[in-house]
C-alpha cells in the first residue's frame, strides 16, 4: 500500500451519471490485486474531507507501455456520481492531481479464495449497479487461470448497467436485468440468478457478489437455499482506510470484540457465512 | 515555568529528556550533531511533565490506531508522539454501524470504544510503539473509577509507556467516561484515584461539552493532573432527512475536523489562563498555522486528529511547519507558548489567570 499523488490521464463519461477516472500510477497499478480498492482524495478542497473508497476497476499499461505484454501503469476506476465527493470526481480533468492511497484490503484471491473458484464448476459474478466495478479484473484473472464464468447484472435502468462488452471476453453468458425492463429480463438481478441456480443441480458453483446491501443480503439467501459459497464485497462508510478510525466496521460471526470486522482491512471481501445479515446490521452508506 | 535555556519545564518533570535505555545512544548522537552544525534548526522539542518529546506534536487517541498502521505511509520516528487508541481493562466490541458520517468540514463517529484490552495492548501493540522515537502516550478509559485503575493497574507493566492519558471526555458510550467529564467531583475523584495508581505521568483529556471548562481543569489539577489535554470531541447529531433516521447508529455522535477548530481554541485559551500545567491543544488541526494558533492560545503541545485519516502526512508536516515558524519569527518555542496579545495589552499576558 502507497499514499501517493497521482495524475489524472483520463475522466470519461459513460451513461446513467457513470464515469471511468484513469489515474497514472506504475508502482501502486502493479501492485494492485483482483477485488482490492483505493481511497482518491480530492486535493484542495477542505468542504469534502475523508478520502472516498473505490474499486479498482481495471489496470491498464500507460501510454508509454508497449502492447500487451506491458506491466499495469494506470488505474482506472468505475464510479457513479452520487453527492459531493463523487461530483468533484467527476470534474477532474487530465493533467489534474488525485491524492491516490492503494491498493488496499483483502481481494477476492486472497487466502483460500483461489483454491475455492478453481475447484468450483463455475464462478457466478453478480453485479448491483456500481457493484460491477469490483468484478472486472478478477473475471480477467479467472478466465486467465481456464475457469468457466457467468455474469448477472442487474441496475435500476439500462443506463446503469455499464461495462457488460469489457466483461464478454471472459464470460460464456451474461444475463441483464433492470429493474424497469429497458435492458435484459424485467425484475431484480437475483431473480435470473435463482433461475440459473434451480437449473444447475449438482453443480459446485461459487458466487463473487457486490452491490447495495439488500441485493447481497438476497444473493446470500439464495446461496445458503442452493447450497452455494459466496464471496461477497461489502461497502461501508470509510473514515480512514488505514484500519484505524474503525467507523467501517460490520458485524460477524463473533462475540466480544470479535463481533466487528473492518470492511477495509480484513475486508471488502467476506465469505457471506461470516457476515451477520439482517435490516438491523445495515451499513446504511 | 519557563526556562532560560529554550526547553519548557514542565509541572514536575525535569527538563533533561529521560533517554529510552535503547535509543541513549542515537539520541545522544542527534544531540551532538544539533550542537555542532552551524545553522541548525530551532529545538522544537518540548517536555511535559517530565517526558521529552522531540516535537510538540502529537497523533490523537483513535485517530492513529496504534502506530504500526501508519508505518508504510508516514515515517514514524518523525512524530513527537503517539496517543494510542482508547485502551480499557477488558477488550469491548463497539457500537453497531453506522458509525462515521462526514459533515460541513468535519465528521461525526460513535465508535464505541472498540480497542484489544490492556492485556493485549501490551503484548501485541507495545513491543512496536517501543522502537521508536515517538512517545508513547496510553489513553485510557472505563466505567467507573474501578475500571480505570484496573486498566493503569494492568497498563503500569508496559515497558515503553511514556504517559497516560485519561479519558474522561468520551461522548459515545452511554455510562462511559462522560459522565466523570460533566461533574466536577466525579472528575478530580477518578484523576486522583488513576494517579495514585500511575506508575507514568498522568494526562487527562477533558470533554469540551461543558459550561465552563475553567472548573474541570481545575478539577484535574486538583486530582493530581500532571497535564491536560484538550478537547474531545463536541457532542453533535446528524439525520437523515429522507429516512428521518440518525446517521449514527448511536444517535449521537462525536464531532471532530476543521469545524471544531475555533471551539477548541477557545477552550485551551481559558483553560491556560486558569491552570498552571502544562496543556496540549486538539480539535480541528490540518496545518502548521492551525497548530500554531493553539500553542499561542497556551498549548505547549498539540495533537493532530482527523487529519490523518485523509492526509497522514499532516503531523510531520506541521511539525516542520512549526519549526519554520519559530526560525523566521525568531522566537523559541517555549516563548511562542501563550504569547496571545490581547487587545488593549503591549505584551503577551502572563500565563496564570
Ligand atoms: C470498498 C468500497 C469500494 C467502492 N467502490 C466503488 C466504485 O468502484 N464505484 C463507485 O461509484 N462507488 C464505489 N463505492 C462507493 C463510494 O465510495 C461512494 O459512492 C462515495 O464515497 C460517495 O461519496 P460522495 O461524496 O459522492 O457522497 P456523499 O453522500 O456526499 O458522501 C458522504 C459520506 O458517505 C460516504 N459514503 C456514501 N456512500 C457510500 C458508499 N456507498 N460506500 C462507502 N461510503 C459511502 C462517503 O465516503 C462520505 O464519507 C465503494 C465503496 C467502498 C466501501
Ligand atoms: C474516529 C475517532 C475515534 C476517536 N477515539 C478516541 C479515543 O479512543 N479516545 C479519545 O480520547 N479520543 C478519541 N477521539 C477524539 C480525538 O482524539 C480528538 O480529541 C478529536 O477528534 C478532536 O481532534 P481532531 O478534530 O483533530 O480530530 C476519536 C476521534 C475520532 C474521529
Ligand atoms: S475505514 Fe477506518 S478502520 Fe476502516
Amino acid at each position: 500500500m502507497l499514499d501517493t499523488i497521482a495524475t489524472v490521464t483520463g475522466n470519461r463519461p459513460l451513461t446513467g451519471g457513470h464515469l471511468i477516472l484513469s489515474v497514472l500510477s506504475p508502482e501502486q497499478a502493479q501492485a494492485a490485486r483482483p477485488g482490492q480498492f483505493a481511497m482518491i482524495r480530492i486535493l484542495g478542497h477542505s468542504d469534502v474531507l475523508l478520502r472516498r473508497p473505490m474499486s479498482i476497476y481495471d489496470l491498464r499499461p500507460g501510454d508509454n507501455g508497449d502492447g500487451e505484454q506491458a506491466k499495469p501503469a494506470e488505474l482506472d476506476f468505475l464510479y457513479k456520481v452520487v453527492g459531493r465527493g463523487t461530483a468533484m470526481m467527476a470534474a477532474l480533468k487530465p493533467g489534474d492531481e488525485v491524492g491516490l492511497l492503494a491498493p488496499l484490503g483483502h481481494g477476492f484471491f486472497a487466502e483460500d479464495y483461489l483454491a475455492e473458484a478453481r475447484a468450483a464448476d463455475e464462478v457466478l459474478h453478480v453485479a448491483g449497479g456500481i457493484g460491477i466495478a469490483a468484478l472486472l479484473l478478477p473475471a480477467r484473472e479467472l478466465a486467465a487461470a481456464g475457469v468457466q464464468q457467468r455474469l448477472f447484472f442487474g441496475g435500476r435502468t439500462d443506463a446503469d448497467l455499464v461495462g457488460v462488452n469489457e466483461f464478454q471476453p471472459y464470460v460464456a453468458e451474461t444475463l441483464l436485468a433492470t429493474e424497469n425492463g429497458t435492458l435484459g429480463h424485467r425484475g431484480y438481478v437475483t431473480g435470473t440468478l435463482e433461475s440459473y441456480l434451480k437449473s444447475q443441480p449438482g453443480k459446485r458453483l461459487l458466487i463473487l457478489a457486490c452491490g447495495p446491501w439488500g441485493m447481497l443480503e438476497a444473493t446470500v439467501a439464495l446461496a445458503r437455499r442452493y447450497g452455494q459459497r459466496c464471496l461477497v464485497s461489502m461497502e461501508n462508510r470509510m473514515g480512514c482506510a488505514l484500519g484505524v478510525c474503525l467507523g467501517c466496521s460490520i458485524r460477524v460471526r463473533g462475540e466480544g470484540h470479535a463481533a466487528y470486522e473492518r470492511v477495509c482491512t480484513e475486508g471488502p471481501v467476506f465469505w457471506s457465512e461470516h457476515v451477520v445479515w439482517g435490516a438491523d446490521q445495515l451499513p446504511k452508506t | 515555568m519557563k526556562m532560560a535555556n529554550g526547553k519548557i519545564q514542565m509541572a514536575n518533570g525535569s527538563e533533561h529528556p529521560t533517554l529510552r535505555p535503547e535509543l541513549g545512544e542515537q539520541q545522544s548522537a542527534i544531540d551532538n550533531r544539533q550542537s555542532t552544525i552551524s545553522n541548525p534548526e530551532p529545538p522544537i522539542d518540548v517536555t511535559i511533565a517530565g517526558v521529552h518529546f522531540q516535537n510538540p506534536v502529537l497523533t490523537a487517541s483513535g485517530t492513529f490506531g496504534y502506530g504500526q498502521e501508519f508505518a508504510k505511509v508516514i515515517d514514524l520516528n518523525r512524530l513527537g508522539g503517539i496517543c494510542v487508541k482508547g485502551i480499557s481493562a477488558d477488550p469491548m466490541p463497539g457500537n453497531p454501524p453506522p458509525r462515521i458520517y462526514e459533515t460541513d468540514a468535519g465528521m461525526l463517529n460513535a465508535i464505541g470504544l472498540q480497542n484489544v484490552g490492556a492485556k493485549r495492548f501490551l503484548e501485541e501493540k507495545l513491543p512496536f510503539l517501543r522502537t521508536l522515537k515517538a512517545r508513547c502516550v496510553v489513553n485510557v478509559f472505563g466505567y467507573s473509577t474501578e475500571d480505570y485503575v484496573r486498566c493503569i493497574e494492568t497498563l503500569n507493566a508496559g515497558d515503553g509507556i511514556d504517559a497516560y492519558e485519561l479519558n474522561i471526555s468520551c461522548p459515545n458510550t452511554r455510562c462511559g467516561g462522560i459522565v466523570y467529564g460533566s461533574d466536577p467531583k466525579l472528575t478530580e475523584e477518578v484523576v486522583a484515584a488513576s494517579k495514585r495508581a500511575a506508575r507514568f505521568p498522568l494526562f487527562v483529556k477533558l470533554s469540551p461539552n461543558v459550561t465552563d471548562i475553567t472548573v474541570f481543569a481545575r478539577a484535574a489539577h486538583d486530582g493530581g493532573a500532571d497535564a491536560l489535554t484538550l478537547v474531545n470531541t463536541f457532542v453533535g447529531m446528524s439525520i437523515d432527512i429522507e429516512t428521518r433516521a440518525p446517521r449514527i447508529s448511536n444517535v449521537t455522535a462525536g464531532l471532530s475536523g476543521p469545524a471544531i477548530k475555533p471551539l477548541a481554541v477557545r477552550l485551551v485559551h481559558q483553560a491556560a489562563r486558569a491552570v498552571r500545567i502544562p496543556i496540549i491543544g486538539i480539535g480541528g488541526i490540518a496545518s502548521p498555522e492551525d497548530a500554531i494558533e493553539f500553542l499561542i492560545a497556551g498549548a505547549c503541545a498539540i495533537q493532530v486528529g482527523t487529519a490523518n485519516f485523509y492526509a497522514p502526512e499532516t503531523p510531520i508536516r506541521v511539525a516542520d511547519g512549526i519549526s519554520d515558524y519559530c526560525r523566521r519569527h525568531r522566537i523559541r518555542l517555549d516563548q511562542l507558548v501563550g504569547s496571545l496579545k490581547l487587545p488593549g495589552t503591549d505584551s503577551a499576558p502572563a500565563k496564570e489567570g
